[in-house]
């Protein structure tokens, strides 16, 4: 049983809390602005042929930070980014690789030497029994494996690691997926989000970029509670004051339910 | 021994008050409904009733190719499935894809592929299902509409939406949105389909006779009657999120 604090990433997952965001909703090829000389086209926008509009490319919120114009998504898939935390499940293994799904268009590939610290003492030069050989034991088809990615790029299928803090197999708990470009609402700005979930539900979360959420509370009632806070922010990720509404929500629902 | 009914086309497509047979004037569109988000595992989905049309959209992606030797290494593929159920029509459609499913679904493909940045995802395949549940004329028009639809609400980048609309001569007059009987008794027509981020034609096939000044009149008529369906896409897209703002809201926004 692991009870360690569980931490998300530290990124600034600010985005959807943002003063600038607008609740305006826009949708791909909607001209959001034409003001070339004061706005630059930034993330989920760019510029017409003859440069003299900003538009948007996906579904979405309007944001306006500093000069840029960004269109915040709503829907989308996860593209996996060097250093990024993430669920996967190993779907099949060889003897030199295991293959992890983990939410994107490519399978991960973890490879053995990737899943033991390696020593760095060399014990015995010649004595190859005492060397580590590759090989694929540790883990079985499909188990719940918390990796970071190694690298990844438009063409080769993402490397993986279990080699690091809060990396590894998870034996217990429940993993439920939502879209991954509301995976920052679930977590809030500077994290205020999963810190009421953790507190109010009294449960242990791991929310992974790719759209995964990892939990385990004391027992199930509190776990069915907060999946289904999960699933109300997913829903309502687009709209204000979602914080206040949540921790307000899982109050009612704890008395409804009589837990405590 | 097979039955066979011959089919019968009435000799006039207009009424006597100068409508046509469905009581329509003659640029009026049939009335348009959409929806996304109506099939729960794709990543995103549409669905569009137009007329007595009724089509399906689900899109995945990307993921994928299967079979692998279709992958393109230097960019995605779109691949678009048109098919027909075999209660759509009058006649039992046999279910084998045929000859028109397999045009349909290329010229759709063709259609929807510059709209997306298919360079960025090589290696893997957008896969867009289109189903016709009631087939009434101008399916392959509602196809693309509905697929655009669906390409946007499962969050795929995109530049635009893509509209489309056929425009045909019946009784020696310029209609817009051919219904099925009109489509076969008429003169002409000319389905077409528009990119919004350029205003391009992307689709445009002709079957009939026309003077090239009538077609002319033909693309303007089309882009007016595009630009309708086209309020009527955003609106669709919106309210699915619109709606829940509101709920939250306590219904003013």
């Amino acid at each position: 049983m692991e009870s360690e604090e569980l931490d998300e990433e530290p990124e600034d997952n600010d985005e959807f809390e943002d003063e600038e965001t607008t609740r305006d909703l826009v949708v791909p090829g909607e001209v959001l602005s034409e003001d070339i000389a004061n706005f630059l086209p930034g993330r989920g926008t760019i510029l017409n042929k003859e440069k003299s509009k900003i538009i948007a490319l996906n579904i979405g919120l309007k944001q306006i930070k500093k000069n840029y114009i960004n269109v915040i998504p709503l829907r989308g898939f996860y593209t996996p980014r060097p250093g990024d935390k993430i669920i996967a499940l190993v779907i099949d293994k060889s003897p030199v690789k295991y293959i992890c799904d983990i939410n994107a268009k490519d399978v991960g590939i973890l490879k053995p030497r990737n899943t033991s610290k390696r020593s760095k003492l060399r014990v015995g030069r010649g004595s190859s029994h005492q060397q580590e050989e590759a090989s694929t034991e540790k883990y079985e088809i499909g188990d719940i494996l918390i990796v970071k990615v190694l690298s990844a790029d438009r063409l080769n299928r993402p490397e993986l690691t279990t080699v690091g803090k809060y990396l590894g197999k998870r034996s217990n708990g429940i993993v439920i997926s939502i879209d991954p470009p509301k995976i920052p609402r679930v977590i809030g700005r500077n994290g205020s989000m999963i810190k009421i979930l953790k507190n109010l539900a009294n449960c242990n979360v791991f929310v992974t970029q790719n759209g995964r959420i990892w939990l385990k509370g004391d027992d199930i009632a509190h776990e069915r509670l907060l999946i289904d806070a999960i699933r109300k922010i997913e829903r309502e990720a687009h709209t204000v004051g979602l914080t206040d509404r949540m921790s307000l929500f899982i109050e009612n629902e704890k008395k409804e339910r009589g837990i405590a | 021994m097979p039955l066979i009914i011959k089919d019968e086309y009435p000799t006039k497509l207009f009424r006597e008050d100068g409508k046509r047979l469905d009581g329509r004037d003659k640029h009026e569109l049939r009335p348009i409904k959409m929806k996304v988000g109506v099939i729960h595992n794709a990543d995103g989905s549409a669905y569009l009733e137009w007329g007595n049309n009724k089509v399906y959209a689900a899109v995945y992606g990307p993921r994928e190719v299967h079979p692998h030797h279709l992958a393109k290494p230097d960019r995605g593929i779109l691949r678009v499935f048109y098919r027909m159920a075999t209660f759509s029509v009058f006649d039992r459609k046999r279910p084998a894809p045929g000859r028109r499913e397999k045009e349909i679904s290329m010229i759709i493909t063709d259609c929807l592929e510059p709209v997306l940045f298919l360079e960025l995802y090589p290696g893997t395949a957008f896969e867009v299902f289109i189903d016709v549940m009631d087939a009434d004329g101008g399916t392959r028009c509602a196809s693309t509409t509905v697929a655009a639809l669906a390409l946007a609400d499962a969050g795929i980048p995109m530049r635009s939406l893509v509209t489309s609309v056929a425009i045909g001569r019946i009784d020696g007059e310029l209609v817009t949105d051919l219904s099925g009987i009109e489509d076969k008794a008429g003169g002409a027509d000319l389905p077409c389909a528009i990119t919004w981020f350029n205003e391009e034609i992307s689709l445009l096939q002709f079957d009939g006779d026309m003077s090239l000044d009538e077609i002319n009149q033909c693309l303007l008529l089309a882009k007016d009657a595009m630009a309708k369906i086209y309020q009527i896409q955003l609106e669709t897209l919106k309210n699915k999120y619109i709606t829940i703002q509101q709920e939250t809201t306590g219904g003013g926004q």
